[in-house]
């Protein structure tokens, strides 16, 4: 069982490290596919927020974390 | 035919995202079998392959019964989650701000704790050893199966990118064979930073297709989504490492 405890929270922990991180990643995919698929608009609108959001939120998430971190 | 521009990426997350991996089962297969002998290192290691190999065997035939647009939104969301928690950690290593994976001090902390278990339980020494092992080799492969499977399963591409996978597993046992200790001079955060931006480039990649998005330059944007991913890492790196930052705060 604990062997099973242990394989569960590897695989949690591969795709859900940072919580805050993963429900903004989650969003931006959430509102990519509503630009795409739900609106009039290019599609490459909705590939644009995907491949420059998600850099931008890593950027913003380390940013975040180091301040976290310094100022607890 | 094979296409050397999704290929290349392909392959090369797969080796490098294995090579970390290995690194890291190697050192606590390397700590059973210095304190308890190769027999209960090899068995353990030996039962998580099959535990690993059985569940390709049985959920990858699978992957051929969903639709690709949907496998394809899948794997690159599971990807872009993967690869930018790869990313952030290493961002915060390079700083400093979470301590570095250190193989020489894993080892330490592995021999000492089969050590104290091995004086509990004098009778179930190498079944001790051997679970340790074998839960190692599960934990670190299950991420190696996962990478593989998502760079390769979306694009045709699970026979080169299981190749680079078995490369980087050749490669550290054959180095581990000869220096015989942990290998902790393997630059981790350095690889783990390089792969974090090629499984975000590809989840990227694949969410956009899962959508029915058609990328202009089709496989080719996949390296000008490293290129943003490799920047934004970069600038992350130098944003954490920077003291100016507090003073901005």
């Amino acid at each position: 069982m604990n062997l099973l405890k242990d394989v569960a929270a590897e695989l949690i922990g591969m795709f859900f490290g940072d919580a805050r991180m993963t429900l903004a990643v989650l969003l931006i995919i959430a509102a990519s596919g509503a630009l795409i698929g739900l609106t009039g608009l290019d599609p490459l609108v909705g590939g644009g927020v995907l491949a420059l959001g998600c850099p931008v939120l890593l950027i913003a998430n380390v940013r975040r974390s180091k301040s976290a971190v310094l100022h607890p | 035919m094979l296409i050397w521009s999704t290929a290349a990426p392909a392959v090369g997350a797969a080796f490098l995202a294995s090579l970390v991996e290995v690194v890291e089962a190697f050192t606590i297969v390397l700590a059973v079998a210095t304190l308890r002998g190769w027999r209960p290192a090899a068995l353990g290691t030996g039962a998580a392959l099959a535990l690993l190999a059985g569940a390709v065997l049985l959920l990858g035939p699978l992957l051929n019964h969903v639709p690709l647009h949907a496998l394809q939104l899948a794997i690159g969301i599971l990807l872009l989650l993967m690869g930018m928690s790869w990313l952030r950690k290493a961002c915060l290593r390079s700083a400093g701000i979470i301590p570095l994976h250190d193989e020489d001090a894993i080892f330490a902390a592995e021999t000492a704790h089969l050590g104290g278990a091995v004086q509990r339980h004098q009778a179930r020494l190498d079944w001790i050893a051997g679970m340790t092992a074998l839960k190692g080799v599960l934990l670190e492969g299950l991420e190696v199966v996962f990478i593989v499977i998502a760079v390769g399963a979306g694009g045709g591409l699970l026979l080169p990118a299981s190749l680079g996978a078995l490369l980087a597993c050749a490669l550290v046992l054959l180095i581990g064979a000869i220096v015989h200790r942990p290998l902790s001079r393997v630059p981790e955060n350095t690889l783990k930073f390089g792969v974090g931006v090629m499984l975000s480039a590809f989840g990227v990649f694949w969410t956009g297709e899962g959508f029915g998005l058609d990328w202009p330059g089709q496989d080719l944007a996949l390296l000008v989504f490293a290129a943003i991913f490799l920047a934004a890492g970069l600038v992350g790196s130098t944003l954490a490492r920077s003291p100016a930052m507090e003073v901005v705060r």
